[in-house]
């Protein structure tokens, strides 16, 4: 660990804080995670070490945060584990706020939102081609290199040695704003289609510059998703009402989505409809979105 | 969640809609990755001395297999591990507990990732030697760091389905005999040295076709046309490996049958559990190995041909030179 600098905490990850960092001998930049991970008499923990290989796997492509090494220092003759991943400047949430917020409020160019929708579908797809399911994909989680148009997905992989549910390290709740509705249903099969909702939330919100579902409770975003889309019936949805933590629901009907996304051309929001259907038998795939016709108009060939 | 098969090492669940197209183009694009590096197996070739120590390490994993009753897919993946290691930084030194201690971390990080219990006590009461846990653990991050954590490797098993579908005749139970007897040709071959130079995808396409040539003669040319004509296949690799795995077929049983032409090669590949239960044939072999090298310099690799009964392999193996 001496071959870094650490510059300065950039975060407070689900599993841990993060630093910017320098190496000493490259000037290279690199995001350092500290991992609670201790070893015990057995050695390297299994669940770490194949949580980290299947990391190494994922990060293999593009569209996803590169790990870079595995640091371990000994702190009181036990070693901790750092992971080191590639650094990149800002994550979607500061960039979407900067164009919200500061000097200069303005949409996000059309084709940026583009193209970083693309991004964020290719990198699904490959975690979703790989049996792997993010779970918790959200504008903070999303790494962008704002010169180079970059998105990449971080934060990926680390299931059960890494993340706590509902609450992080640090007690901080963990955003329930792009929590699909049969995870706050208290489902426990879920799927692909987990990702592919938090992926419409974070679309619409490229596009209005704030959060499409803002809820403070499990409940509160139940019924903010239900004021939009219409309380969800057993027809649209079948066997809903017998998840866990169905209850009777206020009754509402759907409203136009064009209403919350009103800049939004009709191919994109046809887009972000499939993305936000309730069954999740019938959401779109990553796959299948990378096809949709609101890409015809982005040069494909630069990813 | 994150399961790892070494049938289908890029996915972490069974239950997840893959797309094989894909995952069969990233698997020959990653295959390389996790097998030696070339320059290893250069050096391997110049220095004799690093045979033998590449031998000792691997054979005291093999043994483990049989006498503390390993599954076999561990081994191999320890086995991956230790020759990747060995590559990238050297055998450390020669000390013989260094050796060890190599084995006994690759047969350790294998078995958790392959969520298998596996007692290092006994493998270690085994070795005569036993380390303390945290020697082993630092062994371990040592072999972490110098694999780069890239610990879901690519062996041949995860081609084994797809070079099984070029086989015509839709026939399951041969199917799955000539996958059986496949995947045994995989073990066996591990403990030949020089299968190492090839990437996984080729041993496992030599492996299925020597399995198809022994089972279902009728149906190997097709099989062997087959395979020799899909596009991430390198004929020439392909026919010399399948010379390699011929001489492995016959390790089993061959040395009876046939007086073979180089018998010091037969020494270097019976790295089974036969030979190394027996101190007095163990130290025979070791006289010989420094003429290995020599001998394959020397000797040119006596061709599938000067042991093949069936006439169809040679023809067809000529004809694919010449194309």
């Amino acid at each position: 660990m001496e071959k870094y600098e650490k510059l300065e905490k950039v975060g407070e990850g689900t599993y841990g804080k993060v630093y910017k960092a320098q190496d000493k001998t490259t000037g290279q930049l690199v995001a350092l995670k500290k991992t609670r991970l201790e070893m015990d008499e057995e050695g390297i923990p299994p669940t770490a070490l194949r949580e980290v290989s299947l990391l190494q796997m994922l990060s293999q492509s593009i569209y996803v945060v590169r790990l870079l090494c595995v640091e371990h220092v000994d702190k009181n003759g036990k070693p901790l584990l750092y992971l080191v991943f590639e650094y990149l400047d800002t994550d979607l949430k500061k960039f979407i706020d900067s164009h919200r917020r500061g000097p200069n409020p303005r949409p996000l160019p059309v084709s940026v939102i583009q193209s970083f929708l693309y991004q964020l579908c290719k990198g699904v797809a490959h975690c979703h081609s790989h049996g792997v399911l993010h779970r918790d994909l959200k504008p903070q989680n999303l790494l962008v290199d704002k010169e180079k148009g970059i998105l990449k997905i971080a934060d990926l992989g680390l299931g059960r040695a890494f993340t706590i549910p509902l609450k992080s390290y640090t007690h901080e709740i963990v955003t329930l704003w792009y929590r699909a509705p049969e995870v706050l249903l208290g489902s426990t099969h879920y799927s692909t289609g987990v990702d592919m909702w938090s992926v419409g939330c974070i679309f619409a919100e490229m596009v209005r510059r704030q959060a499409l579902f803002a809820g403070d409770s499990e409940l509160q975003q139940l019924l903010h998703i239900f004021r939009l889309l219409g309380t969800p019936t057993e027809e649209q949805w079948p066997g809903v009402k017998s998840l866990r933590d169905w209850h009777e629901y206020p009754q509402w009907k759907p409203q136009s989505l064009q209403r919350a996304v009103p800049s939004l051309e009709p191919e994109g929001l046809d887009l972000l409809s499939r993305m936000l259907q309730y069954d999740p038998a019938n959401r779109i795939s990553a796959k299948a979105a990378l096809e949709h016709p609101y890409f015809d108009t982005l040069d494909k060939s630069q990813f | 969640m994150e399961d790892f098969d070494l049938e289908n090492p890029l996915t972490s669940s069974k239950s997840q809609e893959q797309d094989q197209t894909d995952m069969i183009s990233e698997l020959f694009a990653s295959e390389s990755d996790h097998m030696p590096s070339e320059s290893h197996f250069q050096s391997l070739k110049s220095q004799h001395s690093l045979v033998s120590l590449q031998r000792d390490a691997t054979s005291s994993i093999v043994k483990a297999r049989f006498s503390c009753n390993i599954d076999p897919f561990v081994a191999y993946l320890a086995m991956n591990y230790l020759n990747r290691f060995v590559s990238r930084r050297g055998m450390l030194s020669a000390k013989p507990w260094i050796l060890k201690l190599l084995s006994v971390s690759c047969l350790s990080l294998a078995a958790k990732m392959m969520k298998t219990s596996l007692s290092l006590t006994d493998f270690q009461m085994e070795e005569g030697i036993i380390f303390d846990s945290q020697t082993i653990q630092r062994m371990e991050l040592l072999i972490l760091g110098a694999l780069n954590w890239r610990m879901r490797s690519i062996t041949p098993f995860a081609f084994l389905h797809f070079f099984l579908c070029f086989f015509e005749r839709n026939d399951p139970p041969l199917k799955q005999s000539l996958k059986a007897r496949a995947t045994d040709l995989i073990f066996k071959a591990q403990n030949e040295i020089k299968i190492l130079k090839y990437k996984p995808s080729i041993v496992t396409a030599s492996a299925l076709l020597s399995a198809s040539h022994e089972l279902s003669p009728m149906q190997f040319p097709c099989f062997l046309q087959a395979i020799s004509s899909c596009p991430y296949i390198n004929k020439e690799e392909l026919l010399d490996c399948c010379n390699l795995m011929q001489d492995v077929v016959m390790d089993g049983y061959g040395s009876i049958v046939f007086d073979r032409a180089s018998s010091s090669d037969k020494a270097v590949s019976a790295l089974d559990c036969d030979f190394l239960t027996s101190e007095s044939e163990n130290t025979n072999n070791m006289s010989s190995r420094s003429d290995i090298i020599r001998s394959e310099a020397e000797i040119k690799r006596p061709k599938l041909s000067d042991f093949c009964c069936n006439e169809t392999f040679h023809q067809l193996s000529q004809q694919m030179q010449r194309c």
